[in-house]
């Protein structure tokens, strides 16, 4: 576990060895040690906070290369709703669609569909679910592996339902092999992201045993190669309808705007994903049937592989819901049926990650729980993150763990310091009165 | 063979404090997590620790919570000084609570919170003095032990 592939990666040659990425993480995971950051990566979750904050470009995302599409024979792009928002209100998402298919891709799959199909298979779920109560939605892939590894005991409320993405990807992959009679393994399809957390989900997934997408891009390494193609396009061929429902999927709220529960709520942001996860845990917080969760402020359209300002692609997208209203074409009949064939179902049971204990044993691990307690207390409690740590709480964690020495801490050094300075003169003293006592 | 007392920690509960309240219960169980209780333990221990912290928050001025961990055992004590219970008897009864109507629009005061505590926990007390206040203890027998 502690070596799985993630998509999160730190560019010591850029980093200057600020705090920034190490006071952004959700979940304590950086360290700057020696002046540049790293993770300890049995914590990281792959959100890409550390890639939004960091002003140097040093925290980066890895995701597939131009070499990586060339693998395949039918190169497939599945963009996120989200990339509609980014070229201004003008640019229809038709033209979107279509710079892609000039760019390299041979064809291109619209989601919003899918998005709204999996909002129905919800209240479906929903209706049939006894608990626990909230249930949590699993379409942030940052939002299930943070469950996964700081909040074990909710697994149990995540929906069991898979993202559109990977429910898509899967028919997509079906209906073109047969189509085009080429084995599935000829056809890439490609995740076009709006952060690294999707990126991970493919790369190394938690619901499914292999993921049915081949690869993700980022938002930001293909919007300039998007942007010059669309200058090309006049015409918005309305090929594809889009679905209003799920094209709101791409912000915050999105998700429930389609549905039919109404005792249902919305929370984004890292810290609000923390505050309200730390409430389920405890069962404060448990009148709400479902629960949509984004670690990313303002929802997808905010993530940290967009280009687009959060404000102005917001206000793109709204627009673009308001002018692609078209019918539903989402049967519940037909969700309903295809729920109970299983068809949104997870592949696997999601393993959790807990963090693990402070020693081998019970003795040891409350041992090591009132040193570190004794280690807080010498501490400033300034945060001031000097040590490479986040706050002195990690800090304290970290020295009780044997990870970091107390003396790293700037305030712990300068006390030392001064009563290294004070010591030598009673030893002085000291000196000056045995030698009088030789002299007597 | 007699109990060693491996760890011992003491919280404070404010009163009618709603926005802070289940946050000790949060950190014992964190606390119990890090020196290596077993989850189902920890987590019997946090559930009845929720009920009798928001207890301390509905119905009290101000509370203590303390965290007692042996080798077999994780026992808790929460002191109040509040407005106590009249009839423990009644109290301990499924569904009867004296909670407010806002209380119960939040989710709490169902009348389930001392019932719950009785049921999660192995060793269940609890005294009173109506205008003083409230001592309430339990404790859970660790899976392992």
């Amino acid at each position: 576990m502690e070596n799985r592939p993630h998509t999160v990666a730190f560019d010591k040659e850029k980093c200057v060895g600020c705090v920034d990425c190490t006071k952004a993480c959700p979940t304590r995971a950086i360290r700057v040690k020696d002046g540049v950051a790293d993770a300890i990566w049995e914590l990281c979750i792959d959100c890409g906070e550390c890639v939004r904050v960091c002003r140097y470009d040093a925290a980066i995302s890895l995701t597939s290369s131009p070499t990586e599409l060339e693998k395949f024979k039918y190169k497939i792009a599945m963009p996120s709703p989200v990339l509609y928002g980014q070229f201004g209100r003008h640019v229809h998402p038709d033209k979107v669609l279509q710079a892609l298919k000039r760019i390299g891709f041979d064809d291109v799959y619209e989601e919003t569909w899918m998005c709204e199909m999996v909002s129905a298979a919800i209240d479906t779920y929903l209706t049939e679910c006894k608990g626990p109560w909230p249930r949590i939605s699993t379409s942030c892939p940052a939002v299930m592996r943070l469950i996964a590894i700081r909040y074990p005991d909710l697994v149990e409320h995540l929906i069991p339902i898979l993202a559109p993405r990977e429910l898509a990807a899967r028919d997509l992959k079906r209906k073109k092999a047969a189509e085009l009679d080429i084995p599935e393994e000829d056809i890439g399809i490609f995740h076009i992201t709006p952060c690294s957390a999707k990126a991970e989900a493919i790369n190394d997934p938690l619901e499914v045993t292999y993921s049915h997408l081949n690869g993700a891009i980022s938002i930001r390494e293909i919007f300039g190669p998007i942007s010059k193609a669309l200058k090309g396009i006049d015409k918005v061929d309305i090929t594809y309808s889009y679905s209003p429902i799920g094209m709101s999927w791409a912000m915050a709220g999105g998700e429930i705007t389609g549905m039919r529960n109404q005792n249902v709520l919305a929370v984004h942001g890292a810290p609000q994903t923390l505050e309200v996860l730390d409430r389920i845990d405890s069962r404060q917080f448990r009148n709400v049937d479902f629960l949509e969760i984004m670690l990313c402020p303002d929802g997808c359209i905010s993530g940290p592989l967009t280009v687009a300002g959060r404000y102005e692609a917001q206000h793109t997208m709204t627009l673009h819901i308001q002018n692609v209203a078209s019918q539903s074409r989402v049967k519940e009949e037909k969700v309903r049926n295809l729920f109970q064939e299983h068809y949104f179902a997870f592949e696997r049971e999601i393993k959790t990650r807990p963090v693990q204990p402070l020693a081998p044993t019970l003795k040891e691990g409350a041992a090591k729980a009132k040193e570190k307690l004794a280690i807080l207390e010498r501490l400033p409690k300034k945060d001031c993150a000097a040590c490479g740590a986040p706050d002195c709480k990690t800090f304290a964690d970290d020295v009780v763990r044997g990870h970091a020495q107390i003396s790293e801490c700037v305030f712990v050094k300068i006390e030392e310091l001064k009563k290294e300075k004070k010591t030598p003169k009673p030893r002085a003293t000291q000196a000056k009165s045995s030698a009088k006592a030789e002299k007597n | 063979m007699p109990e060693t007392e491996l760890l011992r920690r003491t919280f404070k509960v404010t009163g009618s404090d709603f926005d802070r309240a289940g946050e000790v219960s949060t950190e014992v169980k964190s606390l119990l997590i890090e020196i290596g209780v077993d989850s189902t333990s920890a987590r019997r221990v946090a559930r009845a620790s929720f009920e009798a912290e928001m207890n301390q928050v509905m119905y009290a001025d101000k509370g203590t919570v303390e965290l007692i961990v042996t080798d077999s055992e994780v026992q808790m004590t929460f002191q109040d000084e509040g407005q106590g219970i009249e009839d423990i008897e009644l109290a301990m009864q499924p569904g009867y609570s004296t909670s407010t109507d806002w209380m119960r629009a939040m989710g709490f005061g169902l009348g389930m919170g001392l019932p719950n505590i009785k049921e999660i926990s192995d060793e269940f007390h609890i005294e009173s003095t109506p205008g003083e206040g409230t001592l309430l203890k339990f404790t859970v027998k660790m899976d392992s032990a």
